[in-house]
């Protein structure tokens, strides 16, 4: 099998776009957890987060075919793909929000606290949930999808420098948000 | 290499958490270096970022479901799928083909005078040789 240098996922993506079941279920195999978890982390939302996997896929499978190498990497097309829709249901909620204001969420210490607390995953991402939208983004595609500064400024349209303010803003505030688990 | 002091350490840490290796490439040197140089402070720096990367690495979503796994692959073109298409195309090229060479043959019917179809018949071949070729591709593809 021809490995591409450049794409990992080049001649899987090739063998997809000629309807190669195979290659299906592995690239399925290889990207879906990635992409569930992007969109989870980025809406905190497991329905959606679904919804958008699903999405992905159904554009990657309609991209494959016509896929030429080396462009871009196939996976950072998907994260593109990915985000994008996640922005798009971050806007409708918006615009709903707007329409029917919410609640006030009490995001300040509370006699229950302490029960939420034990579960750090949730408080993690209640916290993350509250950031602005692009320092999210800044954290989800470093720390969490392990991409390069490169590439995941270059994904979000930003400089190298712009990404490293917004990680260390995110960041800054997740420390307070999350500065009683640290105790 | 480029010397690192405190500061820039503390911005990095502070960015890209207590991994140095997962810190930007052109300042992993000289982060390494500055942490054999001054390792009680650079070290305080990355405990502290890694109290924060410990908390971030408790969440973690949930493995995909099965059922979302078949859904995605079951909505993904079938091979079985571009086969079908292809010999449509080539079915379709064929009875073009056909159609060409009897419309030619009435041609030459009515006009006596005129040269022999071989012309058309070329261009049956041709079709057809053509659309060989075509659906051909992506079986000598997938043997690669």
């Amino acid at each position: 099998m021809k490995q591409s240098g450049g794409d990992p996922d080049e001649a899987l993506v090739a063998r997809v776009g000629r309807g190669d079941q195979a290659a299906v279920q592995a690239l399925v195999a290889r990207k879906l957890p990635r992409m569930l978890q992007l969109a989870q982390r980025m809406l905190g939302d497991a329905a959606e987060a679904e919804d958008v996997a699903q999405e992905v896929f159904v554009r990657a499978w309609r991209q494959a075919p016509r896929w030429i190498p080396g462009a871009a990497r196939f996976d950072t097309w998907m994260h593109r793909v990915a985000l994008n829709l996640c922005y798009d249901r971050l806007r409708r909620r918006r615009e709903q929000t707007m329409a029917e204001p919410p609640e006030q969420v009490d995001t300040g210490p509370a006699p229950d606290r302490g029960l939420l607390a034990r579960d750090t995953g949730a408080r993690v991402s209640a916290a993350l949930a509250a950031l602005p939208e692009r320092q999210r983004e800044a954290l989800v595609l470093c720390h969490y999808q392990d991409l390069g500064n490169i590439e995941a400024a270059s994904l979000m349209g930003v400089s190298v420098e712009a990404l490293e303010s917004l990680l260390s803003r995110g960041r800054r505030a997740l420390r307070v948000a999350l500065a009683d688990l640290r105790e | 290499m480029n010397r690192m002091d405190a500061k820039r350490f503390e911005t990095l840490a502070e960015a890209h958490g207590a991994a140095i290796g997962r810190w930007p490439r052109d300042d992993q040197d000289a982060a390494f270096a500055f942490l054999a140089e001054a390792p009680e402070v650079a070290q305080a720096l990355l405990d502290d970022a890694r109290l924060l990367d410990e908390a971030l690495d408790e969440l973690r979503p949930p493995s995909p479901s099965l059922a979302l796994r078949d859904a995605i692959i079951a909505a993904a073109p079938a091979e079985s799928r571009g086969w079908s298409l292809g010999r449509w195309l080539a079915g379709a090229g064929i009875g073009a083909a056909l159609a060409a060479a009897c419309a030619a043959g009435v041609v030459i019917g009515v006009d006596i005078a005129a040269p022999s179809g071989a012309s058309s018949l070329d261009a049956v071949s041709q079709t057809v040789a053509v659309e060989d070729d075509w659906i051909a591709l992506p079986e000598m593809e997938s043997q690669s």
